[in-house]
């Protein structure tokens, strides 16, 4: 089984004495760093001698490799694995014509880290509108400290505000995707992400994807930290808070939270309500060139069981089958996971997406976007250069 | 070869006559059949995957293909795409003109070290040399990383002591930020890495060149500078030339450098040189189709540029 870095330790543990219990054979368990991972499966999947089994796979390149052929056809558990209780987004993109090839892992969620402390000192309140962080967030900046720490290419979180003014990166005609980034909805998400960002980040405009939280935290010998608010997966939660030697180990930190001074709330819509925002997590499927067919099926009975979609709700990764949510707890931060998470979308369920993604076009936009440019030329023209990749697969 | 010490029977039989012996030319098979696994394994090692390319540059191969289905035979279409691609352009210009300063200022400053080693006593040469080894032996991930961290807009060495000296604000300057000073990193770090090698290969050449030509110049009134320009240069010229030819292939296909230096700065293709951009055509969107012809059009170009010094080579051997 070949899967990303998310996985607790404890979990993988489970897998594989369960898998030798049903089976008698061995688990392997490969980590991919999400990095390589779209790279390392096409070159592994298609070959039968060193596919896994069964494999993780980003919900957003789930369509791409679906379509292509490179899981094999598991409808005929569908049911046993939990069937129309598992989560409907992530179970259409690992659909072809009616049949299921990939199936929901995990779902996560983005929401809001902030600092109470800063937004104390500043006399502002947790915003109930996106105009109004923006406000807020502006009111919290300066030059060394970002009101809303935000990379300028990070647009995996960027896009929450095309999705909450009501765009789309892509948009369905026929069995044909278009990019709809000039989507006059889309522009003024991101002429709103744009005055967020220039006015109240100092991340450099070239910053994707990458671990906020440090900004958040106040860093030994800093004399503040870096940003009075973050957007970040929830599982980001266990890197926030006070830090300290790690009394095990000391050349590494321990975050512990701490309510004082840390808090979270869900991104808020344009009129108020939850935004919707980038749905993280993963599908899971078997690759079609695996030799052990019997033994991947066999696995996949153990992800989909009830001992194990609770063991990853306790880990704080939202559970496949929405039977066992419950699982994910009740503190703030499965509140605040499970409230921005029903309200989340999914990337286009198109054939190019994984290329999109690949091509880093989309990181090149939001860029271009929140370095100060023309934002409905830029659209259009990385719409044409979208619009090239995504129904190629 | 050395020549055979058994004469074969043949030969001795027609040639009787006493008196100087020629040495009859060898007709055995036995040197093609020595030669055999050495070109099996060139042609698996490097003819499968140039033919595979040059068979899929004239293909439209996506990841269906990958996950195979039959490819389709395009035939000039992905070189025709190319031609009107701007940003192919772009990218072949950044990386010519990339792989020329930063192979231009490698040769200068290794001949340079080399001069230098040459000049200064053994101790100072000995210590020279193991620091020089030491950075040619580096691996590339671990001196990326170790650049990076130099050059870390918050934490780095490089803004905290720029941003010291008066009147220079290079607080939290973000060299990986835009293309000119992420190249110009790229650069010091790769010219950082290479100029060991020229160094000691020009330093090889300059230990050639004897005591007394270099004596009796300076005897008939040669200054440093037209020692070195007249005689030093001239001399380890074929040297240099093959050294040069190597950096420039080299900086031309770089690709473990930059793809480190993007992962800590910017996905944006600006900063692509051709190595990254056939990664991220190839491998990360899965058109290989494309990305063959990419790697076509750069095999060409290396060619083209090993072409002229080759020529020059072959016009050194033949004067001589």
């Amino acid at each position: 089984m070949a899967d990303g870095g998310d996985t607790p330790d404890t979990l993988r543990d489970y897998l594989k004495t369960e898998y030798k219990k049903a089976t008698g054979g061995t688990l392997t368990i490969e980590e991919q760093g999400w990095g390589d991972a779209l790279a390392k499966l096409q070159t592994a999947l298609p070959d039968a001698d060193n596919t896994p089994d069964v494999t993780e796979i980003g919900n957003t390149w789930s369509p791409t490799f679906t379509n292509v052929g490179a899981f094999s056809d598991i409808s005929d558990m569908y049911d046993e694995l939990g069937g129309d209780k598992l989560l409907t987004s992530f179970v259409d993109v690992g659909k072809v014509d009616g049949k299921n090839y990939a199936l929901p892992y995990y779902f996560g969620s983005r929401y809001v880290f902030y600092r109470k402390d800063l937004y104390a000192a500043a006399g502002v309140e947790v915003p109930t509108t996106l105009p109004q962080l923006t406000e807020i967030a502006q009111k919290l900046h300066n030059d060394s400290t970002s009101g809303f720490y935000l990379g300028g290419e990070d647009w995996r979180n960027g896009v929450s505000w095309i999705f909450a003014y009501g765009g789309d990166l892509a948009k369905q005609d026929g069995d044909q995707w278009k990019s709809s980034l000039s989507d006059p909805k889309s522009i003024e998400g991101l002429e709103a992400l744009q005055e967020l960002y220039t006015s109240a980040s100092n991340a450099p405009v070239t910053e994707a994807d990458s671990t906020p939280w440090v900004n958040i935290n106040t860093q030994p010998e800093a004399a503040g930290p870096e940003a009075a608010t973050i957007i970040a997966p929830g599982w980001a939660h266990w890197s926030i808070g006070d830090l300290a030697p790690d009394p095990k180990d000391d050349t590494k930190q321990v975050a512990t939270w701490n309510d004082e001074v840390f808090g979270a709330y869900v991104l808020p819509g344009v009129d108020g309500g939850v935004a919707p925002v980038f749905a993280g997590g993963s599908n899971i499927a078997i690759s079609a060139s695996s030799k052990n067919q019997a033994g991947a099926r066999e696995l996949m009975k153990i992800i989909f069981s009830k001992e194990y979609q609770e063991m990853l709700g306790a880990n704080g990764l939202g559970p496949a089958n929405s039977d066992y949510v419950s699982s994910l707890g009740d503190d703030q931060f499965a509140k605040a996971l499970i409230e921005s998470a029903l309200g989340s979308k999914l990337t286009p369920a198109a054939v190019g997406w994984a290329g999109v993604e690949g091509s880093g076009l989309l990181e090149e936009f939001f860029g271009k976007v929140n370095a100060g440019g023309d934002v409905a030329s830029l659209a259009a023209e990385y719409d044409k250069k979208i619009d090239e990749l995504i129904n190629k697969s | 070869m050395s020549a055979p010490t058994r004469t074969p029977a043949r030969a001795r039989m027609s040639s009787p006559a006493p008196g100087p012996r020629i040495q009859p030319r060898r007709t055995t098979g036995v040197p093609y059949v020595l030669i055999v696994p050495a070109l099996i394994a060139l042609l698996l090692g490097l003819g499968y995957p140039l033919i595979w390319q040059i068979v899929t540059s004239f293909q439209k191969y996506g990841l269906s293909q990958q996950f195979g289905k039959p490819p389709e035979f395009v035939g000039f279409d992905n070189f025709a795409n190319l031609v009107w691609d701007g940003e192919f352009w772009a990218v072949l210009v950044r990386s010519l003109l990339f792989c020329v300063v930063t192979a231009a200022v490698t040769v200068v400053i290794g001949v340079l070290m080399a001069v230098l080693m040459n000049a200064v006593g053994r101790t100072v040469r000995l210590i020279l040399q193991i620091s020089m080894l030491f950075a040619w032996a580096m691996p590339v991930a671990a001196a990326t990383t170790v650049f990076i961290w130099l050059f870390d807009r918050r934490r780095g060495v490089v803004n905290y002591l720029l941003d010291a000296i008066p009147g220079v604000d290079m607080n939290r300057y973000d060299w990986l930020g835009n293309p000119l000073t992420f190249f110009f990193v790229a650069s010091v770090l790769i010219i950082w890495m290479s100029v060991p090698f020229v160094s000691f290969a020009i330093y090889a050449g300059l230990t050639q060149i004897s005591e007394e030509v270099m004596e009796a110049a300076q005897i008939d009134g040669a200054g440093a500078w037209q020692r070195f320009r007249r005689i030093i240069l001239p001399m380890v010229r074929p040297v240099l030339s093959i050294v040069l030819l190597l950096q420039l292939i080299w900086d031309l296909r770089v690709f473990a450098q930059i793809t480190l230096l993007k992962d800590a700065g910017s996905k944006s293709g600006d900063f692509d040189l051709l190595g990254t951009y056939i990664y991220k055509l190839g491998t990360a969107t899965g058109d290989f189709g494309m990305a063959s012809a990419v790697s076509i059009v750069v095999l060409l170009v290396t060619l083209a540029i090993s072409w002229v010094y080759v020529r020059e080579l072959i016009k050194e051997d033949e004067a001589q």
